[in-house]
């Protein structure tokens, strides 16, 4: 079964439609490259499965489960109740605890916190302590030890362990690439979106990046969602590619397929004159 | 930058260091009590009120990000609540802190549902709304039989018996002559008390995983729900929070006057906006900050007190103010706070954490199990990418 299967799914913004039935799926364990030219809308796709933005229509699977459709409202502690009406799609929230995780195009860290406290707060999904433990202090120092030698180790694993104690702010852009990875870690993810991860990085950088997201999707057991413009690199890594062009799907298969696919030469080239 | 001092966390020198601080604020609370006159009891006394509510305030603005210019409504429900229970129930002072706390968490709550859905500039203008509208609340006549309208409640704090009593441990007299409405020193414990537990209620949700979603909120509120963060319950719960803990200074308020009326300072808006300058002079976002704003207000405004009479204004800078026919005190305290921009605009706390590296610097603890060895990436950053700290 897939991971994540999209179904017709329309985003729309006033009279712009930003994604027009888009439908793909992703089996576990996979890298998909979701390659097109800017404006495709890649990263509204990220933000539907973030539940950042809610489809006009379609289904979003995620093993199974529709994380965008209408489902009876819950309550803390008591579930679900009976006339409370239903709720739209799983709150944004929630979606860290089912193990999606993701990193941002343009940085989205917490730029007073440390890089060490990013990465903490990235694994807040598995935390437990709420306001009153930590008012009253029952379990917050060993929650506190594990989650920072947790967010140390990942910092550590992913070569900035000597910057943890700094500031995020100030610190270069790849720098911060990779603190992103780290944070989307944090929440032990099954599923992982990368938002073009190598912009901004040099040519060295890109090459190692690549080799990294393979290591992680191995050693962390993850399925791997990337959108990316770096086709060098989005060919070599992926097992499959989903090229799109506004808003649509133009072409899916193997990176080889994709690429000799003439509808992607010309979203990509122009179909001249 | 080279520290002339660093001291690693944990070790010895930490806490000594430590130790050495502790061991200077309790020296100073147990000395002024016992030794202090009873003005400078009092200043500290009002200080504490102040120190508590800037902190309550903080909590919300400074660490969640979320402006409030409405805490004096929920300061003034603490002091009404102390007020109505013992004015007309008779009732000890000492259990409305609980109920007061308790009130205010529900109101605080339920002010904040709009909140979640606004912020910055409208957030302001909503809880603005809840300030003003507070005092004029209390004095509806149709709410006379409670509030006491106008007028306010008396007889609203302790009442000691006319006999001379005195409660000493060792010897030692904390709490001073504790008769008729006299105990200076009772109420300096009382106010340090809730300042302590201020302290304490923020230092333990800071230091925890919601006091990081809290921070996370304030910079990144999409990042902060994409890792998990419940942007519509975390900030209903420090809105909560922030409101019940302000309520508890302000039952200290009702106990230290005796009386409670609804135009007194800091349950008009003008109490909203002070805490806000202690907070911001102090340095928001910081656990220690409130505290030092608030005793630097307080100092400064009692200083400046008696200097309507220009014989009081010290040599110095007395061409400057004498030409006031009323006391400069206020002015001066503006110009301090425009001052202090200038040169700290993160406040005291924030010009400390700039200049402290140079004199001593803090190692934290190493994080990591030390286990993660096998490197993601085959390029590790140094220590020198972004230039020094």
């Amino acid at each position: 079964m897939s991971l994540l299967e999209v179904r017709d799914i329309t985003v729309r913004f006033g009279g712009i439609v930003a994604l027009d039935g888009l439908s793909f799926s992703i089996d576990e364990g996979q890298i998909c490259g979701l390659i097109g030219p800017n404006g495709a809308g890649k990263t509204t796709m990220f933000n539907v499965v973030s539940r950042i933005y809610q489809p006009a229509s379609g289904q979003v699977l995620y093993r199974g489960n529709d994380l965008v459709g209408a489902r009876p409202r819950r309550l803390p502690l008591l579930g679900e109740v009976p006339f409370l009406g239903h709720q739209v799609g799983v709150p944004a929230h929630e979606i860290a605890n089912l193990g999606i995780a993701r990193t941002f195009q343009n940085l989205a860290l917490f730029p007073s916190m440390s890089l060490l406290e990013n990465v903490m707060v990235g694994a807040h999904s598995q935390g437990h302590v709420g306001f009153g433990r930590a008012i009253t202090r029952i379990g917050t120092a060993k929650e506190n030890r594990v989650t920072r030698d947790f967010a140390g180790d990942l910092l550590v694993q992913l070569g900035l362990g000597p910057l943890m104690f700094r500031p995020a702010a100030g610190l270069p852009f790849g720098t911060l690439k990779r603190l992103e990875i780290a944070r989307a870690l944090a929440a032990r993810p099954s599923f992982l979106l990368m938002d073009e991860p190598a912009s901004g990085l040099t040519h060295g950088e890109v090459d190692e990046l690549g080799d990294t997201i393979v290591t992680i999707r191995d050693q962390f057991s993850l399925t791997v969602l990337l959108v990316e413009h770096h086709m060098s690199m989005v060919m070599s890594i992926s097992d499959r590619v989903v090229a799109m062009e506004f808003g649509r799907k133009i072409a899916e298969g193997t990176p080889f397929e994709v690429q000799s696919d003439q509808r992607v030469i010309d979203a990509y080239l122009g179909t001249g004159v | 930058m080279k520290s002339l001092v660093t001291i690693h966390e944990g070790r010895a020198a930490n806490w000594a260091l430590r130790l050495v601080a502790g061991a200077a604020v309790i020296g100073v609370m147990l000395w002024v009590p016992t030794h202090g006159s009873n003005p400078l009891i009092d200043q500290f006394t009002n200080a504490f009120v102040l120190m508590a509510a800037a902190m309550s305030l903080n909590l919300l603005l400074g660490y969640t990000g979320q402006i409030s210019l409405g805490h004096n409504a929920f300061f003034g429900i603490g002091a009404y609540a102390t007020g109505i229970i013992v004015s007309r129930w008779g009732w000890s002072p000492l259990v409305t802190f609980p109920i007061a706390f308790i009130v205010a968490f529900v109101i605080g709550v339920l002010v904040s549902l709009p909140a979640l859905r606004i912020k910055g500039i409208y957030l302001a203008l909503v809880t603005l709304a809840l300030g003003l509208v507070f005092p004029q609340f209390i004095k509806w006549r149709k709410l006379t039989w409670l509030t006491g309208g106008p007028r306010g409640l008396d007889n609203a704090g302790f009442n000691f018996s006319k006999k001379r009593r005195t409660y000493e441990i060792f010897g030692w007299n904390p709490f001073g002559d504790m008769r008729g409405q006299g105990a200076k020193p009772f109420y300096f414990w009382i106010a340090a008390g809730v300042v302590v537990i201020t302290y304490l209620v923020c230092r333990g949700v800071v230091k925890s995983r919601s006091g990081r979603s809290l921070i996370a909120i304030r910079d990144n509120e999409t990042a902060a729900a994409v890792m998990g963060v419940n942007l519509a319950g975390t900030k209903a719960m420090a809105f909560g929070i922030s409101a019940g803990l302000c309520a508890l200074p302000g039952c200290v308020s009702t106990i230290l006057t005796n009386n409670v009326v609804p135009d007194s300072t800091f349950l008009s808006i003008a109490g909203s906006i002070t805490f806000l300058i202690v907070m911001v002079i102090g340095g928001a976002g910081s656990l220690w900050g409130p505290i030092i704003g608030s005793g630097l207000y307080v100092f400064i405004t009692q200083k400046t007190g008696d200097w309507s009479d220009e014989k009081n204004i010290p040599a110095i800078i007395r061409p400057f103010f004498s030409w006031a026919k009323t006391s400069p005190g206020t002015g001066i305290f503006a110009v301090t706070l425009i001052a202090l921009m200038f040169v700290a605009p993160r406040g005291i706390v924030g010009v400390w954490h700039q200049h402290s590296p140079r004199l001593m610097r803090i190692v934290p603890r190493r994080a990591g199990t030390g286990t993660g060895t096998g490197t993601l990436v085959d390029t590790p950053v140094d220590d020198t990418v972004a230039g020094e700290l």
